[in-house]
């Protein structure tokens, strides 16, 4: 009758509400002030030249994070640290935001352990991607995708 | 220069020279990426991140980031650092609109 | 013929959760990756910023201690108490009224409990029963009794336009269902009550443990309860006692 079938649709609807996991990038999204591409930054970085992937990078970052706000992204690389050998440089990126850049950090002997951590925005489910610069001038590189749920209550 | 709330975090939190601490340090800023549109108002939010964080310890600099608006809103930053004798270790924070903020804690090794 | 449309809708809204589908499980390395966040809390500012307010309008600590007539080394288990019966209120309060008149008590204008320098400061003052263990007494009088069973019964009744109550999606028979993407929590097990105030990531501020339910109100289409009013701190007593025994550890990190 008429009061069942509008259950069943309420029903549907809501489980639709309920289910979508992640956003899609529309093609013609809006660009905003900053806009840069993974491409567009590798190559700024490295002058062109195409960086290894090594597991060296550990990159911790979730497989599903349960919101796109606060994304927690860690970066630690195997290296002695000393004057001789060391991490020169950590980039983080969000290969698919607006602005892929998040943090570049430029480390010294110092710092003891190469390890860089923060928390980043994340506009959808997408690669986040850490490149290594070593102090011999070599470029590693190391990536995951990230799930972003979108939902949740209030 | 405006004053903004911020906070170094060192771990563990009693430590000896020649050891490799965490260090923590975090801020309160909007980190306006310049897309938002404001609900009430409907204009775009202008553009306002933090750009760049600087470590001085002991008066040499031994970290420097570049940062960008993808970075989330009231931003934590850890790296490592190994304790080499007693002082201040000083952060110095630019953002996107020309400000300038530092924040400092002492470090006092045991022993 | 409305209250049955309530009820259906209500009872739609039920039949639309899904039983932890994995495709929504966060794994355990996900969950440690979170809780490993608890060790820079953005809300670390907060509370700090918490304790000069406290300390500028309520005279700090001893301030604070003198105006329950506790002493300094009293007031951490006394605050992990709370929402209490102060005989100097005639009423069961939380911490946030008693801050208002502690502010008020020291020639000071009291901030709105809705004020973020007010979840600031309350913030603050629940860390310092850090590590306590929750001690409510919803037995201790009889205006304790009252408050628990007004709490009770706030979160077991049906209102609002969706015909939701509390119960609806934080009953034992729902809890760990998917809604809306997220897994309903048992706020006992999840140490609600010791673990508000906290840092909401997607709003990026603090919030008390009030000020939350107000959110869950609006998303359930009920009006929403003022502040500090007896229904809202029979809630806390309710939810709070759920967690009893659990440790505090404010500032909090929630989704």
């Amino acid at each position: 009758m008429q009061r069942r079938d509008f259950i069943k649709t309420l029903g549907a609807a809501a489980v639709i509400g309920a289910v979508i996991p992640a956003m899609s990038f529309a093609a013609d999204a809006p660009k905003g002030p900053n806009a840069f591409s993974y491409k567009q930054a590798l190559d700024t970085i490295t002058g062109g030249k195409t960086p290894v992937k090594s597991d060296k990078i550990h990159l911790k970052v979730p497989e599903i994070a349960e919101n796109g706000a606060v994304v927690p992204v860690t970066v630690e690389v195997d290296s002695p640290m000393t004057e001789s050998d060391y991490v020169k440089a950590i980039y983080i990126f969000a290969t698919k935001n607006n602005n892929v850049r998040c943090v570049a950090m430029h480390l010294t002997p110092a710092n003891g352990k190469a390890i860089l951590g923060t928390r980043v925005k994340l506009g959808g489910t997408q690669e986040v991607a850490a490149l290594v610069e070593m102090s011999d001038g070599s470029f590693l590189v190391n990536s995951q995708s990230v799930k972003v749920t979108i939902g949740g209550c209030g | 220069m405006e004053e903004r709330k911020a906070l170094i975090k060192i771990k563990p939190k009693s430590y000896a020279d020649g050891e490799i601490v965490k260090v923590d340090f975090m801020v309160m800023h909007p980190m306006e990426t310049g897309m938002r549109k404001d609900k009430k108002t409907g204009q775009i939010v202008p553009a306002k991140y933090i750009n760049s964080v600087k470590f001085d310890y002991n008066g040499k600099i031994i970290t420097s980031m570049n940062v960008w608006e993808s970075v989330s809103v009231n931003p934590v930053f850890t790296i490592y650092m190994k304790v080499n004798g007693a002082g201040n270790l000083k952060v110095t924070f630019t953002d996107s609109t020309g400000e300038v903020n530092e924040s400092s804690i002492e470090i006092k090794p045991k022993g | 013929m409305k209250s049955i449309l309530k009820i259906t809708l209500g009872v739609a809204l039920f039949a639309s959760l899904s039983y932890s589908s994995e495709q929504f499980a966060m794994s355990d390395a996900d969950r440690a990756m979170y809780a490993d966040l608890l060790d820079a809390n953005p809300a670390d500012m907060m509370v700090q910023d918490g304790k000069e307010l406290l300390s500028k309008y309520g005279g700090g600590d001893a301030g604070l201690a003198k105006f329950l007539h506790v002493s300094e080394e009293k007031l951490p288990a006394f605050i992990a108490g709370f929402p209490r019966y102060l005989p100097d209120f005639k009423k069961v309060v939380g911490l946030g009224q008693v801050i208002q008149a502690l502010m008020v008590t020291n020639g000071n204008k009291a901030f709105a409990l809705k004020d973020p320098k007010m979840f600031n400061m309350v913030a603050y003052t629940k860390s310092l029963a850090n590590d306590e263990k929750i001690n409510i007494d919803v037995n201790a009088n009889q205006q304790m009794k009252d408050a628990y069973a007004l709490g009770e019964k706030t979160f077991n009744t049906q209102r609002g336009g969706r015909g939701l109550s509390c119960l609806s999606c934080h009953s034992a028979d729902v809890i760990g269902s998917i809604l809306r993407t997220q897994p309903l929590p048992d706020l006992g097990v999840n140490n609600s009550g010791g673990t508000w105030p906290a840092y909401r990531m997607t709003k990026s501020s603090l919030s008390t443990m009030q000020h939350r339910f107000q959110g869950c109100m609006n998303n359930a289409l009920q009006a929403v309860i003022p502040l500090g009013s007896a229904e809202m701190v029979g809630l806390e007593v309710y939810v709070t006692n759920k967690a009893k025994g659990k440790a505090i550890a404010i500032p909090g990190l929630k989704r």
